[in-house]
């Protein structure tokens, strides 16, 4: 009877500790995506100055327009959203207004389908920025122009020096 | 393909992997344009077509790649630009990408696999036989005695022509010579023929005169022959018989 009773006595025991303890385990999942957009310069700009007060990337100003070509592997995944300069990066010291104006457009592309880029743009930040539903897997060139003007309109020469402007060009998924 | 064509080298080996053309499609939207750019193929057919219809879009600059399975250019024929509807391009390009296989042909380089050293070109040399010459014959022909003859004459008249010129020279040039010096020697002749003038002392030598007699004298009363001379004599004789019977 005693036996028994040390035997219940000892499952009981052993019950009351497995309810009483507890064990966790915790493990990652890791993963990396490869965007199936890529963006590139394909050229290179920079700033005519036709006069003292202008710079622009006009080629009859002696500048070159920047152009950027975007790749996409995967139709509709993707849109292009492709801003012109409206500061510069680096320049002398400005004490009055500088005036940007630009326009970004598709240049040339991979397919005779992606013609209709352009009139399915649309446009936001006050239009400096151009947004491209990337409807088509292919290659989209797109060029920016950029003007910049210095006095606010009063045609203020600029300060001598070295300017530099950004052209932002991005691969956003849908 | 050809060279010009191409641009570069085409030669065994190379394979063309990919073209890439771009052209402006100039157009208005509502009209249907097509545009196919293409290469036969000299089998027949094309080796690539790609079409872009720009019917009811926008026309703009494409830039478009097109790969290609690695094909030998050997294949690759005439390329062209082909369009239908209404529209044109502007400023068209194609660019061929392409790879060289340079043990395509093992006699391209020494060091591909297969290579064979090429065998020199033996010349072919013709060899010389002097029996077949026909100078060399003309001049062993044998000649009939008339013939040589007439060389041997003609031969001495040409040594008898070339003696007489030697001689004609020689006098010329002692006729010189005596021309030449005669000037002086007339001069010492002269002096010569004064200097003999004075003989008389020849004239006043004397030479003694005399008798001179007879000293010799004959010993032996008779004189006898000479019996070896004699002998001789008639061997002379018998041997000059001897000589003349031959022509007898």
């Amino acid at each position: 009877m005693n036996k028994l009773f040390t035997i219940a006595l000892m499952l009981g025991l052993t019950g009351c500790s497995l309810f009483a303890s507890k064990v966790e385990a915790g493990t990652n999942i890791n993963g990396t995506v490869e965007s199936r957009c890529t963006v590139n310069t394909d050229t290179s700009g920079y700033y005519g100055n036709p006069n003292a007060y202008t710079l622009t990337t006009l080629p009859a100003s002696a500048g070159q327009v920047p152009v950027i070509r975007i790749d996409t592997s995967l139709a509709n995944a993707y849109k292009a959203q492709i801003s012109y300069p409206t500061s510069f990066s680096s320049s002398p010291s400005l004490g009055d207004t500088v005036v940007w104006t630009g326009t970004v457009a598709v240049d040339q592309t991979s397919s005779s389908d992606m013609s209709g880029y352009q009139a399915a743009s649309t446009t936001a930040d006050g239009g400096a920025m151009r947004i491209y539903p990337l409807s088509i897997a292919g290659a989209t060139w797109f060029s920016v122009a950029s003007v910049a003007t210095y006095g606010g309109g009063q045609q203020k020469a600029f300060p001598g020096g070295s300017y530099t402007a950004v052209v932002i060009a991005e691969c956003v998924a849908q | 393909m050809t060279t010009p064509i191409l641009g570069i080298s085409t030669e065994e080996g190379m394979d063309i992997s990919g073209v890439i053309y771009n052209y402006t499609a100039v157009k208005d939207q509502a009209d249907d344009f097509t545009v196919t750019v293409q290469n036969e193929n000299v089998d027949g057919g094309y080796v690539y077509q790609d079409t872009e219809d720009w019917s009811g879009k926008y026309g703009m600059k494409i830039q478009k790649v097109i790969p290609i399975a690695y094909t030998p250019i050997e294949q690759f024929g005439k390329g062209s630009i082909a369009t239908t509807g209404t529209g044109s391009i502007e400023n068209a390009s194609v660019l061929y990408m392409y790879r060289w296989d340079g043990c395509r042909n093992p006699q391209n380089n020494e060091n591909c696999p297969g290579y064979v050293p090429p065998m020199p070109v033996i010349p072919v040399i013709e060899i010389y036989d002097a029996l077949e010459d026909e100078n060399v014959q003309d001049a062993t022909e044998k000649k009939d005695g008339l013939g040589t003859n007439k060389d041997e004459d003609t031969r001495e008249t040409e040594e008898e022509d070339e003696e007489k010129e030697r001689l004609e020279i020689a006098m010329a040039a002692t006729e010189n010579a005596l021309t030449i010096a005669n000037t002086a020697s007339q001069a010492t002749l002269l002096h010569r023929i004064n200097n003999a003038t004075n003989v008389s002392s020849y004239y006043v030598a004397q030479i003694e005169g005399g008798t001179y007699r007879e000293s010799m004298a004959l010993q032996d009363s008779e004189i006898v022959d000479n019996k070896r001379a004699l002998r001789s004599l008639g061997q002379d004789n018998l041997m000059n018989e001897m000589i003349e019977e031959q022509y007898k």
